[in-house]
């Protein structure tokens, strides 16, 4: 990263920059980075307070190369762009040096145990004296107040506690959690738009606004229907529940590994009308049963009758084929069916690529280029774009600082 | 003093169904839009009819899953395969100030609103197409959901224990945090740029792009080192050991992390015996090593033990952990959730007071949605042909009677 890293993807078209003049002083940490990333891929300026040692995340695996100690490909992914400062937030005079930034800054970005800021002089209510349309962002495991505010966790235990980790895995394994710290980036997403909706309105009034996001009750937005099934029916959902809810959902064994399929559609859809055509056009013995009328209802979807009824007509036609060929049968028809696709396959996807989604970074100094995920998102008027390089610890001091910028402006003979 | 919702006086008109658009649209309303959902009685929202239901009774008013996804809308059904329907919408877009479909790629320019029509029509008008491969591309009309996009991302693969099947989520994740999140953070943007500018714009996002944001680390090890990241259970790099251990009781379980020594020789009081209490294991190099002997052991000393009060004993000792909570837990018993009031009851017609998701932050100056519960289908179709098309009472009918409302 640093000055090392050439972004060949950095090419931008003539559009605006939708956040362009937001300042976002982000202290660093792994609750609020990707929140961080979305400001500034989008335009915003992000300076990123890290401590002297530098951000826990610059020493996050995987690394470029084969050793820890080398370039985190975390921290390269989410700090894209930011401007990083070391301040030693013990030390008073470094606590004023970032009283400086907020006081400029229109989101302040922190994740701290709840009441660390407020030790530090840096609490909402000195930050609002100082800029009174400031939006105060604070992202915590269980939100700021309440009986769980001090308690400790990462991503496997706020999976746990909110929710979804209750869901994922099969009967018969124990609860598996999701790839990625899903529970830290939905924190990190929700923080994104509470404190992006804030700034919209304190730009038209002047005002800001202190917010709270909790880690547990972000995951508690991927339950799917297990509080309402509880609510309404009293039935506790279960693992494995989505693959045992009707017919035609599940993994499904294929010639070079498996498909994942909702051959139905999810709730009462014309899908199997679909499905019927495409199976009769390969000439699957069985087919016909599938007209029969009980398939049209949800409640006949669910009994173990049908879900072996369509068993042993999908499957053996299944594994004959590989996931590609049921992928592009399934598109022809219309069927909800993709394979179970590895990180590689992803890289080499045609769909992917024909859109430009991955990002070029050229790592000069650790001699791999590399690809990234790239635009979640493509607006018309104001593309996304990848900022920039990820930062080198304390890189932007001089240009972050009063003392810096006094220089600054003495060079420039004002 | 209570200020305003941040998006009052936003109105969006939404063609969004089933999982991803509904909860983007859910959003917006909660942040205070007035959020117009365009339905169909012929061709249904399908989450109207998807389990869980009010009394076990199948109907369009009584879905426990679209209730949540759906609450604080209106409901306008409109044909607008008639003209005079078509006609209908396009006058409710004039007054709109966002557009919201999730709809394959195409479809809304086959039905005539495409963003090339829309745009003459109402040239600051924002437009938001999230369809599950993008609006382009040699896979673009491939039908999708959730769980297939978890799929097709390798979250599917990656989220499995090491010679397990691949395990995934065990819903269709990708559409209630990645893409509801990512398509609000855009249209918040546009918003913004429209201010600034008076400019509206299209936004096309890919389902499967959103999800696929939030999976990079893999991704690159394997485009930077070539390494193929591999299906890990609850492992992660820099913790051990890491994972969950059954506990008393039918399928409960507790989830513990520890990170650092320290964490390590707390757990090991905590949790008492000797079995534990090798001097190989004080060193996270150690415990990693003899991962799998170390599970073994500590399943030992949770799997009699209650997991709410061995949860309340390991974090008087500051050890992360957490009870795997199911929806019994979270909706009753949860004590921090209660004290958040995260789960908001909403009086609904049919349905009556039932639970909704609250939103997972605050704002210190207003109370945020949810405040309204999900519409009945048609619910305002005639108060939004009165109050905004300028309809008198007999002209809605005599479009009623021709079919148009519905």
């Amino acid at each position: 990263m640093g000055k090392g890293e050439k972004m060949a993807g950095d090419c931008r078209p003539n559009g605006q920059l939708a956040l362009g003049g937001i300042t976002v002083v982000e202290f660093a940490g792994p609750l609020g980075s990707y929140c961080g990333k979305m400001f500034s891929d989008l335009g915003a300026e992000v300076i990123l307070v890290e401590p002297p040692e530098g951000a826990g995340m610059r020493r996050k695996a995987p690394f470029v190369g084969a050793k820890a100690g080398q370039k985190s490909l975390p921290f390269i992914y989410e700090n894209g762009g930011k401007k990083s400062i070391a301040l030693d937030l013990e030390d008073s005079g470094d606590r004023k040096e970032a009283m400086h930034l907020v006081e400029r800054a229109d989101l302040l970005l922190e994740s701290f145990r709840p009441g660390v800021m407020a030790q530090y002089g840096l609490g909402y209510d000195r930050a609002k004296e100082r800029n009174s349309s400031l939006v105060y962002m604070s992202i915590s495991l269980f939100g700021q107040d309440g009986p769980y505010a001090a308690f400790e966790g990462d991503d496997l235990t706020l999976m746990a506690m909110g929710g979804m980790l209750y869901l994922a895995g099969y009967p018969d394994t124990p609860p598996v959690v999701a790839y990625g710290e899903q529970a830290f980036g939905a924190a990190s997403q929700f923080a994104a738009i509470a404190a992006l909706a804030a700034i919209l309105r304190a730009e038209a009034t002047g005002h800001g606004e202190r917010i709270d996001v909790s880690v547990q009750e972000a995951v508690t937005m991927g339950l799917e229907n297990a509080a309402q099934l509880y609510d309404l029916t009293g039935r506790v959902r279960r693992r494995g529940a989505l693959a045992a809810a009707q017919a035609g959902i599940g993994m499904i064994p294929c010639k070079d590994g498996y498909v994942f399929a909702l051959a139905f559609g999810v709730g009462e859809t014309g899908q199997r009308q679909n499905l019927v055509k495409w199976l009769t056009a390969e000439g699957v013995p069985g087919v016909e049963a599938l007209q029969e009328e009980c398939w049209a209802r949800a409640e006949f979807l669910s009994t173990d009758a049908a879900k072996q009824k369509f068993d042993s007509i999908f499957r053996p036609f299944a594994r004959e084929r590989t996931r590609d060929e049921l992928y592009v049968g399934a598109q022809r028809y219309r069927i909800a069916l993709a394979p179970v696709n590895t990180p590689a396959d992803v890289l080499r996807s045609i769909q992917l690529h024909s859109r430009g989604f991955f990002v070029d970074s050229n790592m000069v100094e650790a001699g791999v280029p590399f690809q990234m995920p790239g635009a979640p998102y493509k607006l018309g008027e104001t593309p996304w774009r990848r900022a920039g390089p990820a930062p080198d610890l304390d890189e932007h001091r001089t240009e972050l600082t009063d003392i810096g910028g006094r220089a600054a402006a003495a060079d420039r003979g004002e | 003093m209570m200020s305003e919702l941040p998006l009052a006086g936003i109105r969006v008109a939404d063609f969004c169904w089933i999982g991803a658009g509904a909860y983007t649209t859910r959003l917006l309303a909660d942040l205070g839009a007035e959020v117009i959902k365009i339905e169909s009685t012929v061709h249904l929202d399908s989450l109207r009819l998807a389990p869980p239901f009010k009394d076990n009774d199948r109907g369009v008013n009584r879905s426990g899953y679209f209730a949540d996804r759906n609450s604080g809308k209106s409901s306008f059904t409109v044909n607008i395969k008639t003209e005079e329907g078509l006609n209908l919408v396009k006058e409710l877009i004039a007054q709109s100030d966002i557009v919201t479909n999730n709809f394959s790629a195409g479809t809304m320019d086959r039905v005539g609103l495409g963003y090339d029509t829309l745009r003459h029509i109402n040239p600051a008008i924002i437009f938001l197409g999230m369809s599950t491969h993008g609006s382009d591309g040699p896979e673009s009309r491939a039908l999708g959901y959730g769980a297939t996009i978890t799929a097709i991302t390798s979250l599917m693969y990656l989220t499995a224990f090491p010679d397990g099947l691949p395990a995934g989520t065990g819903t269709n994740y990708p559409d209630h945090i990645p893409n509801p999140c990512h398509a609000v953070f855009a249209v918040l943007a546009a918003l913004r740029h429209r201010r600034r500018t008076g400019k509206g714009q299209s936004i096309d996002i890919a389902q499967t792009e959103t999800m696929l944001a939030l999976m990079a680390p893999g991704l690159m090890d394997c485009s930077a080192n070539g390494r193929e990241v591999q299906p890990s259970g609850n492992q992660l790099p820099g913790s051990s050991p890491r994972g969950v251990y059954p506990c008393a009781g039918d399928d409960r379980w507790i989830a513990i992390s520890i990170q650092t020594d320290l964490q390590w020789a707390a757990l090991i009081d905590c949790l008492g015996g000797t079995a534990l209490r090798q001097p190989d294991w004080a060193s996270h190099a150690g415990r990693v090593r003899d991962c799998a002997q170390i599970q073994s052991e500590i399943t030992k000393l949770t799997i009699g033990r209650d997991a709410g009060a061995l949860f309340e004993a390991l974090q008087s000792c500051a050890i992360p952990s957490g009870i795997v909570q199911n929806a019994q837990d979270l909706v009753d018993l949860d004590p921090q959730l209660d004290h958040r009031g995260h789960w908001k009851r909403l009086g609904h017609k049919e349905m009556g007071r039932t639970v909704y998701n609250g939103l997972p932050f605050k704002y210190a100056s207003v109370e945020l949605g949810p405040n309204r519960p999900a519409p009945l289908l048609g619910e305002h179709t005639e108060q939004i042909c009165r109050n905004l098309l300028g309809l008198g009472a007999g002209e809605v009918e005599a479009l009623k009677g021709r079919g148009v409302l519905s």
